[in-house]
């Protein structure tokens, strides 16, 4: 399965500098480490799919020895080892350009796990259902929808994503820490088992 | 004799089109050719072998076994020559060979090296690159590397110039030698066959018309030729189709002995080709 993990990374080998061009402008005008790694590891496994689906690559991996379950499962285990990749170097960047100062915290990299996590739990089973091409359509409208939002009801969404990020991060009660773990572990779990299912029916 | 692969009254239906109790064996050893037109299911039910697709019922067996709980066991024994590019095209073959090589327990980077050799492939060219039948090639080349003991081939032949057809004729022959290899090789260009198939699987609208050894259909077959005066309603039953013209008619039999004592020196009776039969088994049907 880590085969298939370390296939996606040898695919984009050659466009990884520029994820790591992208980290150090974005820390260089001070976005916040949370967004960058976000949008990094998004961006990294929409990559991703779009080449297993352009390139006839369903079928490939099918005629070879593995198993539809290891296939939708090293998606979502390689999620999880992309992401932590991407933690590593925006945090790894942040604290060779401003040293000691880098706003490191536990809290920080649960968010954006988190955030991650529950964004592919959403993605993964659409995208195995239908084509990629409808999913870019659906967040397409999902941006509009964002734009529509912080023009007619809440002009300063974006503010207010701000304040609920440093109330998160101001959290102290361990207990709510934990049922939001548990709830997005349920939910990519289950994200998970959904894509399973619908893999295993596929024709190709 | 040993059957490599069985497939057993499969029934699909799929995208407006079906096959229905469709079954047939394919056996050790041999190169079995796989013919028949344009959408008559030949990709489908390559795909039925290779799991891509499954059946609504009936069931499909490799080496003896079923996919379910054997899949990985089977399919460390196959390889496969698809017709459309499976390989990711901005990624160079030797890229390609490291995210292939691990999927399996037999993989020799001798053997592929050898015939990456052989083949005249660039292996620091991405695939994208590469031409129809350097693709091909890279396809044998991986399904050499790993030891496969049955080649699978969705038209490899298609698009290729004469030459490389040849060429890849002429492995092929190669590779049978050793009587442990069995190749299943669908195309619609049945000259190809003439050169290498033992056997000569014919299908027709999803439904499996024959499968014989070559030689045999050249024995059974014939085409007839001769003057209309010669048809009437009972002598026409005697063919599979028949196409008439101001000159006379041409007609196929599945029963060229009985013809000959029917008709005898009346008519002329040929040697048919495979496209002969396809022909005339798709315009009687």
């Amino acid at each position: 399965m880590f085969n298939l993990i370390f296939k996606d990374i040898l695919i984009q080998k050659k466009v990884f500098l520029i994820y790591i061009a992208t980290i150090i402008i974005y820390l260089l005008i001070d976005v916040s480490p949370i967004p960058i790694a976000v949008v990094c590891s998004l961006t990294f496994i929409n990559m991703a799919l779009s080449y297993d689906e352009k390139d006839n690559a369903n079928m490939l991996l099918n005629s070879l020895p593995y198993t539809r379950r290891e296939i939708v499962s090293s998606r979502y285990v390689g999620v999880l080892i992309f992401t932590s990749l991407f933690i590593m170097l925006t945090y790894g960047g942040s604290f060779l350009l401003n040293g000691k100062e880098t706003p490191f915290s536990w809290k920080a990299i649960l968010l954006i796990i988190g955030i991650v996590m529950v964004a592919i739990s959403l993605l993964l089973p659409v995208f195995y259902k239908f084509k990629r091409q409808y999913l870019m359509l659906a967040a397409g409208a999902l941006f509009g929808i964002y734009l529509a939002t912080i023009k007619l009801l809440i002009p300063n969404l974006n503010e207010t994503l701000r304040e609920l990020t440093r109330k998160f991060l101001a959290l102290q009660e361990t207990q709510m820490y934990l049922v939001a773990i548990l709830t997005i572990a349920i939910l990519y779990i289950g994200s998970w088992l959904l894509s399973i299912r619908i893999y295993e029916k596929k024709a190709f | 004799m040993e059957n490599v692969i069985e497939l057993q009254n499969i029934h699909k239906v799929f995208n407006g089109f079906q096959v229905k109790d469709f079954s047939i064996n394919v056996k050790k050893g041999y190169v079995t050719g796989f013919i028949g037109g344009n959408g008559a299911g030949k990709s489908t039910t390559i795909k039925l072998i290779m799991n891509l697709l499954q059946q609504d019922s009936g069931t499909v067996s490799l080496f003896g076994m079923k996919y379910k709980g054997h899949g990985k066991e089977i399919k460390e024994r196959i390889g496969f020559v698809y017709d459309e590019n499976v390989f990711y095209e901005n990624v160079t073959l030797k890229d390609m060979k490291k995210i292939i090589k691990p999927a399996y327990k037999n993989w020799d980077d001798n053997t592929f090296q050898h015939y990456v050799e052989k083949f005249e492939l660039p292996l620091n060219k991405n695939m994208k690159n590469f031409s129809k039948g350097m693709k091909m090639k890279a396809s044998l080349a991986i399904a050499l590397a790993h030891h496969a003991e049955l080649i699978i081939m969705d038209e490899p032949t298609a698009g290729l110039d004469p030459i490389f057809r040849r060429e890849l004729l002429n492995i092929l022959h190669e590779l049978m030698q050793d009587g442990e290899k069995t190749i299943f090789f669908s195309t619609h260009i049945t000259t190809d066959l003439d050169r290498i198939a033992d056997y000569i699987t014919f299908i027709h609208n999803g439904e499996h018309i024959f499968t014989k050894e070559f030689y045999k259909i050249e024995e059974e077959y014939a085409l007839v030729k001769g003057k209309l005066d010669l048809l009437d309603i009972e002598t026409e039953q005697e063919f599979i189709s028949i196409r008439k013209t101001n000159a006379g008619f041409e007609a196929l039999t599945a029963d060229k002995n009985r013809v000959a004592n029917i008709f005898g020196d009346s008519v002329i009776v040929e040697k048919p080709t495979l496209e002969d039969i396809m022909y005339y088994t798709k315009k009687g049907w």
